[in-house]
């Protein structure tokens, strides 16, 4: 038997969300909890402002009743491709990915936080404790991925685990990745479809579709970060002037 | 040079003087950008992962999943992308399944009562003792009731030869009764089973108090036809929601309307007079007539938008222009539930809202109200068996009485639920009591004998999903992994396999001995109709293959086109409408609603539901009460404060969160906590840990007055009048707002207008 080497092509990993059709559900956050085994949030954790959440649904209050709106931004690393965290860690237990992905090695970091500090995004999160789970819960953790011990920085891979068994699955398979192969957990999850993810390199991606859209916009763009993560406006004809969008 | 680990690790043994090197001399920016050794290598061999297609039972509502299994340990629940319920998707609820099935509060097999009723105190006894003494407590009673929650599909039937033969009263619970609604789909449109509703297709939704993103009937079919509503067509449809809470689905509304409680009939019935009025030539004159008896507008003159305002807040101008933008869509849908059919005037508010839609001939069409075809063979409504608040309370009484003195109860918590009218002190008369359920709760508690059930991670079962998608449907459900717990003559056992064991053991003979055997019954009468997504000539591949794909559909089946039309009508609209009023005493009405995480309290126990942001106040762990801010201002309450709300019924406890987006009428309350038995067990670093539901936070349905819808006993949940005062406590309300700052200032949010 001959095995042909397909040689994999080059991958360009982004996500967009668009914010018109986020329902704030919460469905996101969750998956994101259960596919990464990030350490159960419980009420103390909340109520030090420590809780993790790689993936988070931003609430915004407009206006005041009875002429109010709610309006919700779902938030996760951008995946910048000029990432303000990379340069600052000392030991490069954050660095950047020929994927565009930026990847954070957990057993180099040694905890200095320079990087939590240097995130205009607020993704990044610290593991103050060492994670704990009851006995018969830990049953679920996921074999894929790391459990982040006490004193090193964690957030959003773009479910790298996923992203790696994909093409493994591809290669043995003798074929390249096709669009929709790969969805991180949160996207997955989303009931309203609100978030895309896919190669922005494959001009026939649904990620490339959005490329041109009007409502396309970054956070925080004025900082020059080169988000991998790309928004669409949210969509309101009561919309007063705005700087933004 | 790349960096490598070796080269790195050499840097680090030059220590202090390799750090200033980076700062001082800078390090070329293609030095920062190389790629780690770390990645993972190529010749790698993955662990082996298998999928099983299965049923989601966090919901009730037969949404198909797949549960990702590695070494027999069930790892990831997502939703089953063939299903045409979940096509896919998931909800928060969903995504925590795990931790039903790994909960440490499992009990590991059957259990007896050592101490009083409802301490909870218990020892573990074998299965062949547990049935030696539930036996013979079956035989010679006065009157056995089965109560469980809404249940469809082959247990429904197992369920019902149980009761049918046995003389057993079977009772479903709805924890947030949908009575009204049931009683309002089978009288006006003759229907059994709930429609389709095409938000997917539809141009204007105007919706009444159906929180239909979060919980309403099948939040996940409906999130998926709104993200295709927003963003799936050429156009983006408008929806109008008009409750008096803002709730995730009037936060996601392009118009939210607050309209005080109650009232919603009233606002129907104003714009049904608008549409008539003004807009005579586009509706249906057969529903006009019906609805004037003939008279014509002057029939509805007394709702004219002048006239209701007063009452309902909504002015004549928001009136109309809803009336316009149902008229001139070509897609229109009403909707109508939630709390607007939970008043005293539940069925008139939910007549008149519908009846628009019969006015608008949104009945039949594209983006209106389809109706689904009954549950193919076999199947079983799982509203069928639903009981009112009236016979809940009835049932009550009849223990107080000794009338009924035996209980099954499976999948409900009705110590819990029916709080408000102490259905606890009515239990307590009974001379036996069995639980099924899987967990110690206030039910349970209560109970002489616990047979605790599987998950439904490890049992076999079939669901009819109501609202189906429009034709039939049949959620297939089997074990993802082996039950968890199987101790030695100890251990779970299904639910299903019990009931039809102690059926026999009564000397009966059931028509299955075992829900596998019923399972597959059910896939006999599917497999010999030869149609639909799975057909065979062969009925082992047919059942493999309908357990691989999770279920059985039918796309080619459908529900009628129409229906009888029967609106609302002027007799009906002659009966007084009581106003909903708050007094002097209880000047707040209270909204409760259904929490989208861990809704009527059955996720309570599960420390990823319990740790999911609340949509609109973000907070979590504990029992909220919301409250506008300036009013909160006004009675010196702040963010945190404790405060008791109380109704006529009793009181409770909560933390206060001001908002800017309630109404100063309302206070709104999620449901869920507040449990005696619930949950308990600890997380959390071991400084701090904290019981995951035992005694944490309160439940709001304790404090609902028992006052009815007038036309069909259900509970007007929504209809309690409150007053609120501070304890005096302060507790941090742990919430996720402020974990990090935003990232965008006041205002500066991007919107753009929509594009005409």
């Amino acid at each position: 038997m001959v095995i042909e080497v397909i040689e994999r092509q080059t991958r360009k990993w982004q996500m967009v969300v668009d914010v018109d059709k986020c329902t704030g559900c919460q469905a996101c956050v969750i998956a994101c909890q259960v596919e990464n085994n990030v350490a159960l949030n419980s009420d103390e954790i909340f109520r030090q402002r420590r809780a993790t959440e790689w993936i988070r649904i931003e609430r915004y209050w407009e206006g005041e009743f009875p002429n109010v709106k709610a309006r919700f931004l779902p938030v996760l690393c951008q995946q910048c491709g000029n990432a303000p965290c990379e340069p600052v860690c000392p030991v490069f237990a954050t660095y950047h990915n020929d994927q565009g992905l930026n990847v954070q090695v957990y057993n180099r970091c040694v905890g200095t936080r320079y990087c939590q500090n240097n995130c205009p995004y607020h993704v990044r999160f610290f593991n103050f404790w060492e994670p704990v789970w009851p006995e018969s819960l830990r049953n679920h953790l996921n074999p894929d991925v790391t459990v982040r011990s006490r004193g090193v920085m964690e957030k959003c891979t773009f479910c790298v685990q996923r992203i790696r068994r994909g093409e493994l699955d591809a290669d043995r398979e003798g074929r390249q990745l096709k669009d929709g192969d790969i969805q991180p957990a949160c996207a997955q999850a989303c009931p309203t479809d609100a978030l895309v993810f896919g190669d922005i390199s494959d001009s026939n991606s649904r990620v490339s579709g959005f490329a041109e859209n009007k409502r396309k916009f970054h956070l925080r763009e004025e900082l020059g970060t080169d988000t991998n993560v790309i928004y669409l406006a949210k969509v309101d004809a009561e919309a007063k002037d705005r700087s933004h969008a | 040079m790349t960096i490598t680990r070796r080269n790195f690790l050499k840097w680090s043994g030059i220590g202090a003087l390799g750090t200033v090197v980076f700062a001082g001399c800078g390090i070329p920016e293609e030095e920062l950008l190389v790629q780690s050794p770390a990645t993972m290598p190529e010749d790698m061999v993955t662990g082996l992962e298998a999928w099983y297609a299965t049923s989601c039972a966090q919901c009730n509502n037969g949404e198909g999943i797949i549960v990702r299994i590695i070494e027999g340990r069930a790892i990831k629940i997502e939703g089953n992308p063939d299903h045409p319920v979940s096509k896919g998707k998931t909800s928060v609820r969903s995504q925590a399944g795990l931790q039903v099935l790994y909960n440490p509060d499992r009990l590991t097999g059957p259990m007896k009562r050592t101490g009083n009723r409802g301490l909870g105190e218990f020892e573990p006894i074998t299965w062949d003792e547990a049935l030696a003494e539930v036996l013979p407590k079956l035989t010679g009673t006065k009157s056995v009731a089965m109560i469980t929650d809404p249940v469809s599909g082959s247990l429904g039937r197992v369920i019902k030869e149980f009761v049918d033969r046995n003389g057993t009263r079977h009772m479903a619970l709805e924890s947030m009764e949908q009575t009204v609604l049931t009683r309002t789909v089978r009288d006006m449109f003759g229907q059994e089973v709930m429609p389709v509703f095409d938000i997917s297709n539809a141009d204007y939704v105007l919706n009444f108090g159906a929180d239909f993103l979060s919980t309403w009937l099948s939040p996940v079919q409906y999130s998926r036809a709104y993200g295709e509503f927003r963003q799936g067509h050429g156009h983006r449809g408008t929806l109008v929601h008009i409750e008096p809470r803002m709730s995730m689905t009037a936060a996601n509304a392009d118009k939210w309307h607050y309209v005080t409680p109650g009232t919603e009939g009233l606002v129907a019935l104003s714009i049904a007079y608008v549409l008539v009025k003004d807009f005579a030539q586009d509706i249906d004159q057969e529903t006009l007539s019906l609805m004037t008896g003939g008279g014509g507008v002057s029939a509805l003159a007394s709702y004219a938008p002048e006239s209701t305002v007063d009452a309902t807040g909504l002015t004549p101008e928001v009136i109309e222009n809803i009336a316009h933008e149902l008229t001139k869509s070509e897609h229109s849908l009403v909707i109508g539930g939630g709390a607007a059919a939970a008043h005293i005037n539940g069925l008139f508010n939910m007549r008149a809202i519908y009846s628009l839609n019969l006015l608008l001939g949104n009945i039949g069409k594209k983006g209106g109200i389809r109706f689904n075809p009954e549950p193919a063979d076999f199947g079983i409504d799982k509203r069928d068996a639903v009981a009112t608040f009236q016979d809940w309370k009835t049932l009550r009484d009849d223990l107080s009485s000794g009338k009924t003195d035996t209980l099954l109860i499976h999948g409900a918590n009705p110590a819990y639920t029916l709080e408000s009218i102490n259905f606890t002190d009515g239990a307590k008369n009974a001379k036996t009591i069995i639980s099924f359920s899987s967990f110690l709760d206030e039910s349970s508690a209560l109970a002489d004998i616990i047979l605790p059930d599987h998950t439904y991670l490890e049992s076999w079962g079939d669901h009819d999903p109501d609202p189906g998608p429009g034709y039939q449907t049949v959620t297939f459900q089997q074990p993802v992994v082996f039950p968890f717990n199987q101790d030695v003559g100890r251990g779970t056992r299904s639910f299903g396999d019990v009931l039809l064991d102690l059926d026999s053991k009564l000397g009966n003979s059931p028509s299955y001995s075992n829900m596998k055997e019923a399972v597959r019954a059910r896939a006999t009468k599917l497999y010999d109709q030869n149609r639909g997504s799975v057909q065979s000539g062969n009925f082992e591949a047919f059942w493999i293959s309908v357990l691989q794909r999770g279920g059985w559909w039918d796309e080619k089946s459908s529900g009628p086109n129409e229906g009888p039309t029967k609106p609302i009508t002027s007799a009906e609209m002659a009966a007084e409408y009581d106003v909903p009023n708050t007094t002097a005493e209880y000047p707040f009405h209270l909204i409760p609603f259904e929490s989208n995480s861990i809704t009527d309290g059955r996720g309570a126990n599960q420390p990823w539901l319990q740790a999911a942001p609340d949509p609109l106040s973000t907070a979590t762990w504990e029992t909220w009460v919301e409250i506008n801010a300036k009013k909160a201002d006004e009675l010196g309450i702040k963010e945190g404060d404790e405060v008791e709300i109380a109704s006529s019924t009793g009181f409770i406890n909560a933390l206060a969160y001001p908002n800017p987006a309630s109404s100063p009428e309302v206070l709104s309350v999620p449901t869920g906590l507040g449990h005696k038995h619930y949950g308990n067990f600890e997380i959390g670093p071991d400084m701090f840990r904290s019981l995951v539901g035992k005694g944490r936070g309160s439940n709001v349905m304790a404090i609902i007055n028992p006052v009815q819808d007038k036309d069909t006993g259900a509970l007007a949940w929504s209809d309690t009048k409150v007053n609120i005062k501070k304890t005096g406590k302060w507790i941090r309300l742990p919430k996720f707002e402020g974990v990090v700052p935003p990232q965008y200032e006041e205002g500066l949010f991007p919107i753009v207008k929509p594009e005409h």
